[in-house]
Protein backbone atom coordinates (compact mmCIF):
# COMPACT_ATOMS: atom_id res chain seq x y z
CA UNK A 1 0.00 0.00 0.00
CA UNK A 2 1.23 3.47 -0.78
CA UNK A 3 1.20 5.93 2.04
CA UNK A 4 -0.39 9.34 2.03
CA UNK A 5 1.61 11.65 4.21
CA UNK A 6 0.82 15.04 2.71
CA UNK A 7 -2.54 16.30 3.77
CA UNK A 8 -4.43 18.63 1.44
CA UNK A 9 -5.79 20.39 4.49
CA UNK A 10 -4.06 23.46 5.93
CA UNK A 11 -1.63 22.84 8.76
CA UNK A 12 -3.29 25.06 11.35
CA UNK A 13 -3.89 24.00 14.95
CA UNK A 14 -7.19 22.33 14.16
CA UNK A 15 -5.68 20.04 11.57
CA UNK A 16 -2.31 19.36 13.12
CA UNK A 17 -3.37 16.15 14.83
CA UNK A 18 -3.75 17.67 18.29
CA UNK A 19 -1.44 16.09 20.81
CA UNK A 20 -1.05 12.73 19.10
CA UNK A 21 2.57 11.60 19.07
CA UNK A 22 1.98 9.60 15.92
CA UNK A 23 -0.83 9.64 13.39
CA UNK A 24 -0.44 7.82 10.12
CA UNK A 25 -3.09 7.15 7.49
CA UNK A 26 -2.17 4.48 5.01
CA UNK A 27 -4.50 4.29 2.05
CA UNK A 28 -4.47 3.10 -1.54
CA UNK A 29 -6.31 6.24 -2.68
CA UNK A 30 -4.53 9.49 -1.88
CA UNK A 31 -7.61 11.73 -1.81
CA UNK A 32 -9.52 9.27 0.37
CA UNK A 33 -6.53 9.04 2.73
CA UNK A 34 -6.42 12.81 3.12
CA UNK A 35 -10.10 12.87 3.96
CA UNK A 36 -9.63 10.11 6.50
CA UNK A 37 -6.91 12.10 8.26
CA UNK A 38 -9.44 14.88 8.63
CA UNK A 39 -12.14 12.48 9.84
CA UNK A 40 -9.79 11.02 12.47
CA UNK A 41 -8.90 14.46 13.78
CA UNK A 42 -12.53 15.61 13.87
CA UNK A 43 -13.77 12.50 15.65
CA UNK A 44 -10.98 12.40 18.23
CA UNK A 45 -11.51 16.09 18.88
CA UNK A 46 -15.30 15.73 19.23
CA UNK A 47 -14.93 12.84 21.66
CA UNK A 48 -12.05 14.48 23.52
CA UNK A 49 -9.76 11.52 22.94
CA UNK A 50 -6.54 13.38 22.14
CA UNK A 51 -5.73 13.21 25.84
CA UNK A 52 -6.21 9.43 25.80
CA UNK A 53 -4.59 8.21 22.58
CA UNK A 54 -0.84 8.50 22.05
CA UNK A 55 -0.33 6.75 18.73
CA UNK A 56 -2.71 5.78 15.95
CA UNK A 57 -2.04 4.05 12.67
CA UNK A 58 -4.92 3.61 10.27
CA UNK A 59 -4.77 1.52 7.14
CA UNK A 60 -7.61 1.43 4.59
CA UNK A 61 -7.82 -0.56 1.40
CA UNK A 62 -11.24 -0.12 -0.23
CA UNK A 63 -10.42 -2.74 -2.86
CA UNK A 64 -10.26 -5.61 -0.33
CA UNK A 65 -12.20 -3.94 1.47
CA UNK A 66 -10.65 -3.61 4.92
CA UNK A 67 -10.17 -0.96 7.58
CA UNK A 68 -7.47 -1.45 10.20
CA UNK A 69 -6.79 0.87 13.13
CA UNK A 70 -3.99 0.10 15.55
CA UNK A 71 -3.02 2.38 18.39
CA UNK A 72 -1.48 2.90 21.76
CA UNK A 73 -3.13 4.81 24.57
CA UNK A 74 -1.42 7.19 26.93
CA UNK A 75 -1.04 6.11 30.55
CA UNK A 76 -4.24 4.24 31.31
CA UNK A 77 -6.17 5.48 34.34
CA UNK A 78 -6.13 3.44 37.55
CA UNK A 79 -9.28 1.93 39.03
CA UNK A 80 -10.95 4.33 41.47
CA UNK A 81 -10.82 2.98 45.05
CA UNK A 82 -12.74 4.17 48.08
CA UNK A 83 -9.66 5.75 49.65
CA UNK A 84 -9.21 7.97 46.56
CA UNK A 85 -12.24 10.08 47.36
CA UNK A 86 -13.33 9.29 50.95
CA UNK A 87 -11.94 8.68 54.43
CA UNK A 88 -13.01 5.94 56.85
CA UNK A 89 -13.60 6.10 60.59
CA UNK A 90 -14.06 2.57 61.94
CA UNK A 91 -15.76 2.51 65.37
CA UNK A 92 -17.04 -0.26 67.59
CA UNK A 93 -20.71 0.17 66.73
CA UNK A 94 -20.44 1.60 63.21
CA UNK A 95 -18.14 2.83 60.39
CA UNK A 96 -18.40 6.38 59.09
CA UNK A 97 -17.39 7.18 55.48
CA UNK A 98 -16.73 10.89 54.83
CA UNK A 99 -17.02 11.66 51.14
CA UNK A 100 -14.67 14.22 49.60
CA UNK A 101 -15.82 14.02 45.98
CA UNK A 102 -19.38 13.07 45.08
CA UNK A 103 -18.55 11.88 41.54
CA UNK A 104 -18.54 8.21 42.47
CA UNK A 105 -21.05 8.38 45.33
CA UNK A 106 -23.89 6.69 43.45
CA UNK A 107 -21.66 3.78 42.44
CA UNK A 108 -20.34 3.52 46.00
CA UNK A 109 -23.84 3.35 47.52
CA UNK A 110 -24.88 0.65 45.08
CA UNK A 111 -21.83 -1.45 46.01
CA UNK A 112 -22.44 -0.93 49.75
CA UNK A 113 -26.12 -1.89 49.44
CA UNK A 114 -25.17 -5.05 47.57
CA UNK A 115 -22.51 -5.93 50.10
CA UNK A 116 -24.09 -5.03 53.44
CA UNK A 117 -27.78 -4.62 52.61
CA UNK A 118 -29.65 -1.31 52.43
CA UNK A 119 -30.69 -1.63 56.10
CA UNK A 120 -27.06 -1.26 57.21
CA UNK A 121 -26.26 1.71 54.98
CA UNK A 122 -27.48 5.11 56.12
CA UNK A 123 -26.74 8.51 54.56
CA UNK A 124 -27.58 11.25 57.09
CA UNK A 125 -26.24 14.00 54.82
CA UNK A 126 -24.71 14.49 51.39
CA UNK A 127 -21.12 13.83 52.43
CA UNK A 128 -21.57 11.13 55.07
CA UNK A 129 -22.39 7.45 54.83
CA UNK A 130 -22.82 5.46 58.04
CA UNK A 131 -22.44 1.67 57.94
CA UNK A 132 -23.82 -0.22 60.92
CA UNK A 133 -21.35 -3.07 60.64
CA UNK A 134 -18.85 -4.71 62.95
CA UNK A 135 -15.17 -3.61 62.68
CA UNK A 136 -14.00 -6.90 61.11
CA UNK A 137 -16.49 -6.37 58.24
CA UNK A 138 -14.93 -2.97 57.52
CA UNK A 139 -11.52 -4.47 56.93
CA UNK A 140 -10.14 -3.74 53.48
CA UNK A 141 -13.00 -1.37 52.74
CA UNK A 142 -10.58 1.42 51.82
CA UNK A 143 -9.25 -0.63 48.90
CA UNK A 144 -12.70 -1.34 47.52
CA UNK A 145 -12.75 -0.67 43.76
CA UNK A 146 -15.65 1.65 42.97
CA UNK A 147 -15.17 2.51 39.28
CA UNK A 148 -13.10 1.43 36.29
CA UNK A 149 -12.33 4.48 34.15
CA UNK A 150 -10.35 2.21 31.84
CA UNK A 151 -13.59 0.48 30.93
CA UNK A 152 -15.33 3.66 29.77
CA UNK A 153 -12.19 4.83 27.96
CA UNK A 154 -12.04 1.51 26.17
CA UNK A 155 -15.68 1.96 25.19
CA UNK A 156 -14.98 5.51 23.97
CA UNK A 157 -12.04 4.38 21.86
CA UNK A 158 -14.03 1.62 20.21
CA UNK A 159 -16.95 4.00 19.63
CA UNK A 160 -14.59 6.54 18.03
CA UNK A 161 -13.14 3.87 15.74
CA UNK A 162 -16.63 2.74 14.77
CA UNK A 163 -17.43 6.31 13.76
CA UNK A 164 -14.15 6.70 11.88
CA UNK A 165 -14.45 3.38 10.01
CA UNK A 166 -16.57 3.24 6.86
CA UNK A 167 -20.15 2.58 7.90
CA UNK A 168 -20.80 -0.51 5.83
CA UNK A 169 -17.95 -2.45 7.40
CA UNK A 170 -20.10 -4.41 9.81
CA UNK A 171 -17.83 -7.41 10.32
CA UNK A 172 -15.31 -6.31 12.91
CA UNK A 173 -12.77 -7.48 15.38
CA UNK A 174 -11.70 -5.26 18.22
CA UNK A 175 -9.34 -5.45 21.17
CA UNK A 176 -8.38 -3.07 23.96
CA UNK A 177 -5.57 -4.41 26.17
CA UNK A 178 -6.39 -2.23 29.18
CA UNK A 179 -10.12 -2.88 29.29
CA UNK A 180 -10.60 -3.56 33.01
CA UNK A 181 -13.45 -5.93 32.30
CA UNK A 182 -10.73 -8.35 31.22
CA UNK A 183 -8.34 -7.22 33.95
CA UNK A 184 -5.82 -9.60 35.41
CA UNK A 185 -5.42 -7.61 38.59
CA UNK A 186 -2.52 -5.41 37.53
CA UNK A 187 -2.64 -1.70 38.36
CA UNK A 188 -3.67 0.01 35.11
CA UNK A 189 -1.30 2.92 35.52
CA UNK A 190 1.77 0.72 35.53
CA UNK A 191 1.06 -0.97 32.26
CA UNK A 192 3.83 -1.54 29.77
CA UNK A 193 3.63 -0.25 26.22
CA UNK A 194 2.07 -3.35 24.73
CA UNK A 195 -0.48 -3.42 27.54
CA UNK A 196 -1.78 -0.07 26.32
CA UNK A 197 -2.47 -1.30 22.78
CA UNK A 198 -5.79 -1.42 21.04
CA UNK A 199 -6.84 -2.37 17.55
CA UNK A 200 -9.97 -2.41 15.44
CA UNK A 201 -10.31 -4.26 12.17
CA UNK A 202 -13.46 -4.02 10.06
CA UNK A 203 -14.67 -5.22 6.70
CA UNK A 204 -17.77 -6.15 4.77
CA UNK A 205 -16.51 -9.68 4.39
CA UNK A 206 -15.34 -12.28 6.86
CA UNK A 207 -12.04 -11.57 8.60
CA UNK A 208 -9.73 -14.60 8.89
CA UNK A 209 -8.00 -14.64 12.29
CA UNK A 210 -4.47 -15.12 10.92
CA UNK A 211 -4.85 -12.26 8.42
CA UNK A 212 -6.05 -9.95 11.18
CA UNK A 213 -3.17 -10.77 13.48
CA UNK A 214 -0.63 -10.43 10.67
CA UNK A 215 -1.97 -7.09 9.43
CA UNK A 216 -2.35 -5.68 12.94
CA UNK A 217 1.12 -6.85 14.06
CA UNK A 218 2.66 -5.19 11.00
CA UNK A 219 0.97 -1.88 11.88
CA UNK A 220 2.14 -2.07 15.49
CA UNK A 221 5.67 -2.80 14.24
CA UNK A 222 5.55 0.44 12.23
CA UNK A 223 4.77 2.28 15.48
CA UNK A 224 7.64 0.52 17.26
CA UNK A 225 5.34 -1.56 19.44
CA UNK A 226 5.44 -5.32 19.82
CA UNK A 227 2.07 -6.98 20.29
CA UNK B 1 -43.20 37.36 -19.97
CA UNK B 2 -40.33 35.28 -18.61
CA UNK B 3 -40.53 34.39 -14.95
CA UNK B 4 -37.19 34.16 -13.20
CA UNK B 5 -36.55 32.56 -9.79
CA UNK B 6 -35.43 35.02 -7.10
CA UNK B 7 -35.24 35.27 -3.33
CA UNK B 8 -36.44 38.42 -1.59
CA UNK B 9 -34.96 38.98 1.87
CA UNK B 10 -36.13 41.81 4.06
CA UNK B 11 -37.74 42.91 7.27
CA UNK B 12 -41.21 41.83 8.27
CA UNK B 13 -42.37 45.47 8.31
CA UNK B 14 -44.48 46.22 5.19
CA UNK B 15 -43.41 43.00 3.50
CA UNK B 16 -47.03 42.50 2.43
CA UNK B 17 -46.51 45.37 -0.01
CA UNK B 18 -43.81 43.34 -1.72
CA UNK B 19 -46.06 40.28 -1.84
CA UNK B 20 -48.86 42.35 -3.40
CA UNK B 21 -46.42 43.86 -5.88
CA UNK B 22 -45.10 40.47 -7.01
CA UNK B 23 -48.62 39.11 -7.41
CA UNK B 24 -49.79 42.25 -9.29
CA UNK B 25 -46.86 41.90 -11.67
CA UNK B 26 -47.93 38.35 -12.46
CA UNK B 27 -45.32 36.61 -10.33
CA UNK B 28 -45.81 33.81 -7.81
CA UNK B 29 -44.75 33.39 -4.20
CA UNK B 30 -43.53 29.81 -3.98
CA UNK B 31 -42.58 29.86 -0.31
CA UNK B 32 -42.61 32.39 2.51
CA UNK B 33 -40.41 32.05 5.58
CA UNK B 34 -40.83 34.33 8.55
CA UNK B 35 -37.81 34.05 10.83
CA UNK B 36 -38.11 36.39 13.83
CA UNK B 37 -38.08 39.88 12.26
CA UNK B 38 -36.96 38.68 8.83
CA UNK B 39 -38.94 37.51 5.85
CA UNK B 40 -37.58 35.35 3.05
CA UNK B 41 -39.72 34.98 -0.05
CA UNK B 42 -38.89 32.40 -2.67
CA UNK B 43 -40.64 33.65 -5.76
CA UNK B 44 -40.91 33.65 -9.52
CA UNK B 45 -41.08 37.18 -10.90
CA UNK B 46 -41.14 38.70 -14.42
CA UNK B 47 -37.58 39.31 -15.60
CA UNK B 48 -38.20 42.91 -16.68
CA UNK B 49 -39.79 43.88 -13.35
CA UNK B 50 -36.85 43.00 -11.09
CA UNK B 51 -35.52 46.61 -11.09
CA UNK B 52 -38.98 47.83 -10.03
CA UNK B 53 -39.12 45.36 -7.13
CA UNK B 54 -35.61 46.39 -6.10
CA UNK B 55 -36.62 50.06 -6.21
CA UNK B 56 -39.68 49.51 -4.03
CA UNK B 57 -37.77 47.19 -1.67
CA UNK B 58 -34.91 49.66 -1.14
CA UNK B 59 -36.60 51.86 1.50
CA UNK B 60 -37.64 48.63 3.29
CA UNK B 61 -33.99 47.46 3.22
CA UNK B 62 -35.07 44.42 1.24
CA UNK B 63 -32.80 42.68 -1.23
CA UNK B 64 -33.59 40.65 -4.33
CA UNK B 65 -31.11 37.95 -5.28
CA UNK B 66 -31.20 35.36 -8.04
CA UNK B 67 -32.05 31.92 -6.67
CA UNK B 68 -31.67 29.42 -9.50
CA UNK B 69 -33.32 26.53 -7.69
CA UNK B 70 -36.65 28.13 -6.74
CA UNK B 71 -39.52 25.95 -7.88
CA UNK B 72 -37.61 22.68 -7.74
CA UNK B 73 -37.81 19.74 -5.38
CA UNK B 74 -34.53 17.90 -4.92
CA UNK B 75 -33.78 14.61 -3.20
CA UNK B 76 -30.53 14.54 -1.24
CA UNK B 77 -29.77 10.84 -1.11
CA UNK B 78 -27.62 9.74 1.80
CA UNK B 79 -26.37 6.14 2.09
CA UNK B 80 -27.86 5.98 5.59
CA UNK B 81 -29.06 8.18 8.43
CA UNK B 82 -26.13 7.20 10.65
CA UNK B 83 -23.67 9.58 12.28
CA UNK B 84 -21.25 8.84 9.43
CA UNK B 85 -23.33 10.88 6.99
CA UNK B 86 -25.40 13.19 9.18
CA UNK B 87 -25.53 16.00 10.08
CA UNK B 88 -22.43 16.56 7.95
CA UNK B 89 -22.23 16.15 4.96
CA UNK B 90 -25.78 15.44 3.83
CA UNK B 91 -27.55 18.07 5.95
CA UNK B 92 -25.00 20.73 5.03
CA UNK B 93 -25.63 20.02 1.35
CA UNK B 94 -29.42 20.01 1.81
CA UNK B 95 -29.37 23.22 3.82
CA UNK B 96 -27.16 25.04 1.32
CA UNK B 97 -29.42 24.09 -1.56
CA UNK B 98 -32.38 25.50 0.36
CA UNK B 99 -30.61 28.84 0.47
CA UNK B 100 -30.66 28.80 -3.32
CA UNK B 101 -34.39 28.26 -3.27
CA UNK B 102 -34.71 24.48 -3.68
CA UNK B 103 -37.07 22.41 -1.61
CA UNK B 104 -34.82 19.59 -0.52
CA UNK B 105 -35.85 16.29 0.99
CA UNK B 106 -33.34 13.99 2.64
CA UNK B 107 -33.67 10.41 1.49
CA UNK B 108 -31.72 8.27 3.95
CA UNK B 109 -31.40 4.83 2.46
CA UNK B 110 -31.95 1.90 4.76
CA UNK B 111 -29.08 -0.12 3.27
CA UNK B 112 -27.12 2.28 1.10
CA UNK B 113 -23.85 1.98 3.02
CA UNK B 114 -20.91 -0.25 2.22
CA UNK B 115 -19.42 -1.34 -1.08
CA UNK B 116 -20.68 -4.82 -1.94
CA UNK B 117 -23.68 -4.74 0.41
CA UNK B 118 -25.18 -1.40 -0.76
CA UNK B 119 -28.80 -1.65 -1.81
CA UNK B 120 -31.80 0.44 -2.87
CA UNK B 121 -35.35 -0.59 -1.99
CA UNK B 122 -38.32 -0.16 -4.31
CA UNK B 123 -39.91 2.39 -1.98
CA UNK B 124 -36.70 4.43 -1.89
CA UNK B 125 -36.45 4.28 -5.69
CA UNK B 126 -40.05 5.46 -6.11
CA UNK B 127 -39.60 8.32 -3.65
CA UNK B 128 -36.43 9.49 -5.44
CA UNK B 129 -38.29 9.35 -8.76
CA UNK B 130 -40.90 11.78 -7.45
CA UNK B 131 -38.29 14.56 -7.36
CA UNK B 132 -36.84 16.80 -10.05
CA UNK B 133 -33.29 15.68 -9.37
CA UNK B 134 -31.38 13.45 -6.98
CA UNK B 135 -28.03 14.30 -5.43
CA UNK B 136 -26.10 11.23 -4.31
CA UNK B 137 -23.88 12.31 -1.45
CA UNK B 138 -21.24 9.60 -1.54
CA UNK B 139 -17.98 9.01 0.26
CA UNK B 140 -14.24 9.11 -0.03
CA UNK B 141 -13.21 6.26 -2.30
CA UNK B 142 -13.56 6.08 -6.08
CA UNK B 143 -13.34 2.30 -5.78
CA UNK B 144 -16.48 2.15 -3.59
CA UNK B 145 -18.40 4.81 -5.52
CA UNK B 146 -17.84 2.98 -8.82
CA UNK B 147 -18.98 -0.27 -7.25
CA UNK B 148 -22.11 0.90 -5.45
CA UNK B 149 -23.46 3.72 -7.64
CA UNK B 150 -24.99 1.44 -10.32
CA UNK B 151 -26.91 -0.33 -7.56
CA UNK B 152 -28.07 2.89 -5.90
CA UNK B 153 -29.23 4.27 -9.28
CA UNK B 154 -31.08 1.16 -10.39
CA UNK B 155 -34.50 2.24 -11.67
CA UNK B 156 -33.93 5.92 -10.90
CA UNK B 157 -35.25 7.96 -13.82
CA UNK B 158 -34.62 11.50 -12.61
CA UNK B 159 -31.32 13.29 -13.34
CA UNK B 160 -28.57 12.35 -10.88
CA UNK B 161 -25.74 14.52 -9.56
CA UNK B 162 -22.96 12.56 -7.89
CA UNK B 163 -20.73 14.02 -5.19
CA UNK B 164 -17.73 12.40 -3.57
CA UNK B 165 -14.21 13.06 -2.37
CA UNK B 166 -12.42 12.11 -5.62
CA UNK B 167 -12.15 14.91 -8.16
CA UNK B 168 -14.68 15.38 -10.92
CA UNK B 169 -12.64 13.50 -13.53
CA UNK B 170 -12.16 10.50 -11.22
CA UNK B 171 -15.89 10.42 -10.50
CA UNK B 172 -16.69 10.54 -14.22
CA UNK B 173 -14.28 7.70 -14.85
CA UNK B 174 -15.90 5.33 -12.36
CA UNK B 175 -19.53 6.18 -13.22
CA UNK B 176 -21.10 3.91 -15.80
CA UNK B 177 -23.55 4.89 -17.27
CA UNK B 178 -22.60 8.56 -16.88
CA UNK B 179 -24.53 10.68 -14.40
CA UNK B 180 -25.96 14.05 -15.37
CA UNK B 181 -23.68 15.99 -13.04
CA UNK B 182 -20.56 15.58 -10.89
CA UNK B 183 -19.00 17.56 -8.07
CA UNK B 184 -15.72 16.27 -6.69
CA UNK B 185 -14.13 17.28 -3.41
CA UNK B 186 -17.28 16.71 -1.34
CA UNK B 187 -16.40 13.64 0.67
CA UNK B 188 -17.22 12.39 4.13
CA UNK B 189 -16.52 15.35 6.38
CA UNK B 190 -17.27 15.18 10.09
CA UNK B 191 -17.38 18.88 10.87
CA UNK B 192 -19.68 21.68 9.85
CA UNK B 193 -18.84 23.12 6.46
CA UNK B 194 -17.75 26.67 7.03
CA UNK B 195 -14.24 27.00 5.59
CA UNK B 196 -14.11 29.09 2.39
CA UNK B 197 -12.89 26.18 0.24
CA UNK B 198 -15.73 24.01 1.55
CA UNK B 199 -18.34 26.69 0.83
CA UNK B 200 -16.85 27.07 -2.65
CA UNK B 201 -17.56 23.40 -3.21
CA UNK B 202 -21.18 23.91 -2.15
CA UNK B 203 -21.47 26.84 -4.57
CA UNK B 204 -20.07 24.58 -7.26
CA UNK B 205 -22.74 22.01 -6.38
CA UNK B 206 -25.51 24.62 -6.66
CA UNK B 207 -24.11 25.63 -10.07
CA UNK B 208 -24.00 22.02 -11.24
CA UNK B 209 -27.54 21.31 -10.05
CA UNK B 210 -28.82 24.51 -11.70
CA UNK B 211 -27.05 23.50 -14.91
CA UNK B 212 -28.64 20.04 -14.92
CA UNK B 213 -32.07 21.50 -14.16
CA UNK B 214 -31.67 24.07 -16.93
CA UNK B 215 -31.23 21.21 -19.38
CA UNK B 216 -34.43 19.68 -18.01
CA UNK B 217 -36.23 23.02 -18.37
CA UNK B 218 -35.05 23.25 -21.97
CA UNK B 219 -36.49 19.80 -22.66
CA UNK B 220 -39.80 20.91 -21.19
CA UNK B 221 -39.72 24.13 -23.24
CA UNK B 222 -39.70 22.03 -26.43
CA UNK B 223 -43.06 20.57 -25.40
CA UNK B 224 -44.50 23.06 -22.90
CA UNK B 225 -46.66 22.04 -19.97
CA UNK B 226 -50.42 22.60 -20.12
CA UNK B 227 -50.16 24.85 -17.07
CA UNK B 228 -47.27 26.39 -15.20
CA UNK B 229 -46.68 24.57 -11.86
CA UNK B 230 -46.69 27.88 -9.99
CA UNK B 231 -50.04 28.87 -11.48
CA UNK B 232 -51.49 25.46 -10.68
CA UNK B 233 -50.26 25.90 -7.10
CA UNK B 234 -52.18 29.18 -6.83
CA UNK B 235 -55.33 27.62 -8.24
CA UNK B 236 -55.18 24.76 -5.75
CA UNK B 237 -54.44 27.10 -2.84
CA UNK B 238 -57.45 29.25 -3.84
CA UNK B 239 -59.83 26.31 -4.01
CA UNK B 240 -58.73 24.31 -0.99
CA UNK B 241 -58.86 26.55 2.11
CA UNK B 242 -57.71 23.66 4.32
CA UNK B 243 -54.20 24.12 2.88
CA UNK B 244 -53.96 27.56 4.48
CA UNK B 245 -54.21 26.00 7.92
CA UNK B 246 -51.53 23.42 7.15
CA UNK B 247 -48.45 23.42 9.35
CA UNK B 248 -46.20 22.23 6.52
CA UNK B 249 -43.62 24.82 5.42
CA UNK B 250 -44.74 24.18 1.84
CA UNK B 251 -48.26 22.68 1.83
CA UNK B 252 -48.02 22.68 -1.96
CA UNK B 253 -44.48 22.03 -3.17
CA UNK B 254 -43.67 23.26 -6.64
CA UNK B 255 -41.63 21.06 -8.94
CA UNK B 256 -40.39 21.69 -12.47
CA UNK B 257 -43.22 19.74 -14.05
CA UNK B 258 -45.57 19.04 -11.21
CA UNK B 259 -46.62 19.60 -7.64
CA UNK B 260 -46.73 17.73 -4.37
CA UNK B 261 -49.89 18.53 -2.43
CA UNK B 262 -49.62 17.63 1.24
CA UNK B 263 -53.20 16.45 1.71
CA UNK B 264 -54.44 12.86 1.95
CA UNK B 265 -54.92 11.43 -1.53
CA UNK B 266 -58.11 9.51 -0.75
CA UNK B 267 -59.89 12.53 0.67
CA UNK B 268 -58.67 15.35 -1.53
CA UNK B 269 -57.66 14.03 -4.97
CA UNK B 270 -61.14 14.25 -6.48
CA UNK B 271 -61.64 17.77 -5.17
CA UNK B 272 -58.40 18.82 -6.89
CA UNK B 273 -59.30 17.03 -10.12
CA UNK B 274 -62.57 18.96 -10.23
CA UNK B 275 -61.01 22.42 -9.94
CA UNK B 276 -61.97 24.45 -13.00
CA UNK B 277 -59.38 26.66 -14.65
CA UNK B 278 -60.31 30.06 -16.11
CA UNK B 279 -60.13 28.58 -19.60
CA UNK B 280 -62.77 25.96 -18.79
CA UNK B 281 -60.56 22.90 -18.47
CA UNK B 282 -60.41 21.03 -15.19
CA UNK B 283 -57.24 20.11 -13.33
CA UNK B 284 -58.05 16.43 -13.89
CA UNK B 285 -57.85 16.97 -17.67
CA UNK B 286 -54.44 18.59 -17.71
CA UNK B 287 -52.75 16.66 -14.90
CA UNK B 288 -52.24 13.15 -13.60
CA UNK B 289 -52.96 12.89 -9.88
CA UNK B 290 -51.04 10.01 -8.35
CA UNK B 291 -50.81 8.78 -4.75
CA UNK B 292 -47.34 9.81 -3.58
CA UNK B 293 -44.99 7.28 -1.99
CA UNK B 294 -44.18 10.01 0.49
CA UNK B 295 -46.72 9.56 3.30
CA UNK B 296 -50.27 9.83 1.90
CA UNK B 297 -49.64 12.96 -0.16
CA UNK B 298 -50.80 13.68 -3.68
CA UNK B 299 -48.26 13.90 -6.46
CA UNK B 300 -49.43 15.87 -9.50
CA UNK B 301 -47.73 15.46 -12.86
CA UNK B 302 -48.70 18.14 -15.36
CA UNK B 303 -49.31 16.80 -18.85
CA UNK B 304 -47.60 18.50 -21.80
CA UNK B 305 -49.53 20.60 -24.30
CA UNK B 306 -48.95 18.00 -26.99
CA UNK B 307 -51.00 15.51 -24.98
CA UNK B 308 -53.90 17.70 -23.85
CA UNK B 309 -54.13 20.39 -26.53
CA UNK B 310 -54.99 22.78 -23.68
CA UNK B 311 -52.85 25.69 -22.55
CA UNK B 312 -53.99 27.37 -19.34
Amino acid sequence: MSQTRDSQFPSDQRFSGGSLEYLEIECTEKVGGDYYRQIVIDVLQDLDLFRVIAKLHICIDPAVPVFVAAGVSKKAPQPVRLRDFASLNVREEDTIISIGDETHLAALLKILWDRFGAGHVDQPDRFTVVLTIAPPDAEGLEDLVIAHPGESISRDIIYALQVIAPEGFKVRRQYVAFDDRADTGRESGNRTLNERCFYYVASEDTLPEDVVSKVVAARFALMGVEM
Amino acid sequence: MTLVPVTYTGGIYRHDEIIDLIEDLGGYIIQKHVIAQEVVLQCLVPDEDIPLIQKIAKPLTGAVKPAPLVGTEIAVVSPSLEYHHLPHTSCDVAEYLRRSGAKTNMVGLSRGFGKRIANLSIEERDIINEHDLAIYVLGNFAECIGHKLPVLRRGVTVPVVVTGAPDREALMEVTEPPAEGYVGGIGRIMHRWRRPEELEKLDELVGEVAHVLDRRREEIADDPLSVSPARLMEMIMDHLPSLHGSTHPTPVTVQIAGLRVKLPYDESADAIRGIECDEGASVGEICDLIPSRMRNYIWIRIKPYSETGIMV
